[in-house]
């Protein structure tokens, strides 16, 4: 409260459920807060206006936080002015709306770390980094998985380890919660007079993600992954798949926290008066993604849903993580339910 | 150069219609707010739907085709506005699959015919339906029944800018899930075409609760077979699978 | 504030040359001075309203010139658009972007120039500054499909008065063809070389460089000393929008240009 005691225990609080909620209401003040609204794995993240609306216990919803509001499936990222001496760039305005991720979820936050590595990057995408920078992000430690969830074979859950990146972690004690302060304008937002942890409430938060870990259904292993899918590219099981399956709808990478891949075009009105160069969500399951003039580096529906395995499961090269969280959105929005961890599993026999 | 002062270009173009509703042509023609714009950008010689008056055998930049061919007299006149004009585009799941009028591509003709007439036949000059790709070279296929705002302009801009132009060609799932629908499909169970149909109206019927009936015709990478499967695990008959599926794209389905 | 990476700039066009029917060497002078470049680095070239598609550069500005050269195959939506701007009109570039020939290499070795059709834009500016390299030899082995499509013809004379060894061959030949005839590796079958004293740079079409590539392996080349440029789909340039994924890279930022070895393996490619 007073700011005097700075060590390390002032950034770990336990709170009531309604400190919590009157802190986060608080919030609204100065940002947009945009919670998990409704039960189960199809609960959605929208604006909420009290934390009432709020589902702490929701599992899982179908479009991912992250990408949703930072990466928008649709947006202009530039301009053209059409003047006498031909057209003008102009730059969209940066988006200046503060906001509260609140309860996302370990997988959902590594994804989000996943894509600060793709636009953060050489090439800083100026909207991202715009949003990025006025986001609050409060994660929420899971009390319960679904039967898609593999977060925990991928080093993304159940419960969030990584220490930085974010602004709050939090884990619901039953009853309680345990509030981490992650972030110095975290540690500047939050003003609470709580209970500092004890031993006994680590040890309890511990028992809860061990309790956590045996509800998991999914089981594969991930090390060895990448000798059977280079040299086994063509293995049945991927062009079964393929074949007998997958439908080429792109619903995987849609739903897909770590999928960043967009198409970039041009909007041209008749009226020829402006240019809108837009960006919107693409995907590899797309027959025309990988295509050139002359040919199509990924033309059969195997490779394709190749492309899209192997970028998830291995691949780890290109960031220094897979691309993969874990969220199993993928196996339960796919209409055929194609579960990339069975197609692993089926590889590595 | 396409944006420079002075003078635009405008294009002549032209709309033609064979066996349809003539849904596209009142989709362009009620444009929604580019109307005005089109007019202005292009000089109709032809567009019944706007004009009574019209030159179809006129010289064109742009021709824009809807409707099956479903008559001789109509192949006849599709051959000499492809003669006309420097770029054809098929405008409809009609001109495109076959749409519905190509339901009847299934049966006999005269057995159809006898069924939808009952008598006087003599009077029929009616043949077996086709696309406009089995007479003429097609540039470009605007998708849609009747087509969406992108493509159709899309359309228009590529002839005005003398470009090739860039269809929709991803699934109505994308559109979809952009919009954050919860699936249908998956969720409900519910027998819908979106997963193989070209995507361009914004995902509408599932956004209103309704299965997507594939009134825009299957996408080129559609894998027509699973979903089939999958349709047959919900428990759909093969026939009621058929009707699904050839609803619009009789003519691809049937050959 | 930081440049926003998906602003172009313009460039006017101060000549058009016309290689083949259908390709033609744009000479460009940005607007804004000239962004430095590398061989083997590209340009996301476009125009609004119609897109953007990457191209290498054909000709890296360097001391005593003072304009960038693209050419330009008249096939996709911007290429075919922009063949029929004239001298004067103005394009728009983003870049330079990408990772180019490691001409450094190239000191003391033989440098092998493997290209095919349009594959020799990006060996251009290796050629233009081989002074500078410090090779200790340099050969160009450079095949197309009929004479009449054999790029930057009139260029050939002068790459060998700079001492450089030109080798041509063409699939068709005809029309008074006095060079090989054949697939370019056969040329590259009756090179004589000295394999650790060699570092080539291939670039065209995926299976002429992997079949070019697999000659030199046969004369034990070893495989990091090959470098190739593989082509793929591009909206951002930046390792961004990912549709030129192969593998780990980004063909965008960590290329275009490889070593053999770091894409070997991977599927949906030839190598």
């Amino acid at each position: 409260m007073n700011g005097e005691n700075t060590s390390q225990k002032n950034y770990e609080i336990l709170i009531s459920r309604q400190q919590l909620a009157s802190w986060v209401e608080g919030l609204r003040e100065n940002f947009q807060l945009i919670g998990p609204v409704g039960v189960k794995d199809e609960a959605e993240f929208r604006e909420v206006f009290s934390f009432d609306e709020i589902n702490p216990g929701y599992r899982s919803t179908m479009l991912p936080p992250g990408k949703t509001f930072l990466l928008k499936p649709e947006e202009e990222i530039l301009s053209f002015d059409i003047t006498p001496e031909g057209p003008v760039a102009k730059e969209p305005p940066l988006p200046h709306q503060k906001r509260v991720l609140f309860g996302v979820h370990a997988c959902d936050t590594h994804a989000i770390l996943y894509l600060d590595k793709v636009f953060l990057g050489a090439f800083p995408d100026p909207l991202y980094r715009a949003r990025r920078e006025n986001t609050l992000i409060i994660s929420l430690n899971c009390r319960a998985v679904t039967e898609f969830c593999f977060c925990h074979l991928v080093g993304a859950g159940p419960f969030l380890k990584a220490q930085s990146g974010y602004d709050v972690l939090l884990t619901d004690m039953d009853g309680e919660f345990l509030v981490e302060l992650k972030s110095e304008r975290a540690r500047k937002l939050f003003r609470i007079e709580g209970r500092p942890p004890e031993e006994k409430d680590w040890k309890r938060k511990e028992e809860m993600e061990l309790e956590l870990l045996k509800s998991f259904s999914k089981d594969f292993r991930a090390d060895g992954l990448r000798e059977v899918f280079l040299s086994r590219p063509d293995h049945p099981a991927l062009r079964e798949t393929a074949e007998g399956r997958c439908l080429s709808c792109a619903n995987c990478v849609m739903v897909c926290p770590t999928c960043f891949c967009h198409d970039i075009y041009d909007e041209t009105r008749v009226s020829r008066t402006g240019i809108k160069r837009m960006r919107r969500w693409d995907a590899c399951q797309d027959y025309s993604f990988a295509r050139v003039h002359g040919g199509n580096f990924r033309q059969e529906r195997q490779a394709r849903l190749r492309q899209f395995v192997f970028h998830k499961l291995d691949y780890e090269g290109q960031f220094g993580v897979k691309g993969t969280v874990g969220c199993g959105r993928c196996i339960r929005w796919c209409p055929t339910g194609i579960d990339l961890t069975e197609i692993a599993k089926e590889m590595m026999k | 150069m396409p944006f420079s002062s002075g003078e635009k270009w405008r294009p002549r173009a032209g709309f033609f219609k064979f066996s349809c509703c003539t849904g596209c042509g009142f989709e362009l023609a009620y444009f929604q707010r580019s109307l005005e714009d089109t007019l202005k950008s292009f000089d109709f010689a032809f567009f019944r739907l706007a004009s009574s008056s019209g030159d179809f055998d006129s010289l064109l930049d742009l021709a824009l085709v809807e409707g099956t061919v479903t008559e001789p007299f109509q192949a006849v006149e599709l051959k000499k506005i492809r003669k006309n004009s420097a770029v054809l585009y098929a405008v409809g799941s009609c001109a495109i699959a076959g749409g519905i009028p190509a339901i009847k591509a299934g049966g006999l003709e005269l057995e159809i015919e006898k069924r939808a007439y009952q008598k006087k036949l003599y009077r029929l000059t009616s043949i077996r339906p086709s696309v406009l790709g089995d007479y003429v070279k097609v540039d470009g296929c605007v998708r849609g029944c009747p087509p969406g705002r992108h493509d159709l302009e899309e359309a228009l801009v590529s002839v005005l800018l003398d470009r090739k132009p860039e269809f929709i060609e991803y699934s109505v799932c994308v559109e979809c899930k952009m919009k954050g629908n919860i699936c249908l499909l998956v969720d409900e169970g519910l027998p819908c075409m979106g997963p193989v149909t070209n995507a361009g109206c914004g995902a509408l019927c599932p956004s209103c609760h309704r299965a997507c009936y594939s009134c825009f015709g299957l996408m080129g990478q559609a894998n027509i077979p699973a979903l089939k499967d999958k349709f047959r695990q919900l428990g759909l008959s093969g026939e009621e699978i058929e009707r699904r599926f050839t609803l619009f794209d009789g003519l691809k389905l049937k050959k | 504030m930081r440049k926003n990476p998906y602003v172009p700039f313009k460039a006017a066009i101060r000549g058009i040359r016309r290689e083949t029917g259908d390709v033609s060497t744009f000479l460009l002078e940005p607007e804004s001075g000239l962004p430095p470049g590398a061989p083997g680095q590209f340009n996301m070239v476009g125009y609004p309203g119609v897109g953007e598609a990457p191209i290498s550069l054909s000709r890296v500005p360097m001391e005593g010139s003072d304009l960038l050269e693209h050419t330009i195959r008249a096939v996709g939506r911007v290429t075919y658009f922009l063949s029929a701007f004239r001298q004067g009109d103005e394009i728009f570039l983003r870049g330079p972007f990408g990772r180019g020939w490691p001409v450094n290499e190239a000191g003391g070795k033989h440098l092998v120039l493997i290209s095919g059709g349009l594959g020799l834009a990006p060996i251009r500016p290796v050629i233009q500054m081989s002074d500078k390299l410090q090779a200790r030899r340099i050969t160009l082995l450079h095949g197309a499909r009929d004479p009449g499509s054999v790029i930057f013809k009139t260029e050939f004379r002068h790459w060998r008065k700079k001492g450089i060894d030109v080798r041509l061959t063409v699939d068709e030949p005809g029309g008074g063809w006095r060079h090989h005839a054949g697939m370019v590796t056969e040329i590259v079958r009756e090179l004589q070389i000295r394999p650790a004293e060699t570092v080539a740079f291939i670039c065209g079409p995926e299976i002429m460089m992997r079949f070019a590539a697999d000659e030199l392996f046969l004369k034990d080349v070893p495989g990091s000393s090959v470098y190739v440029s593989p082509e793929r789909r591009m909206r951002c340039g930046m390792g961004l929008c990912g549709h030129c994924q192969h593998g780990v890279w980004f063909v965008c930022k960590d290329g275009p240009v490889f070593s053999y070895p770091e894409l070997k393996g991977y599927p949906d490619a030839l190598f």
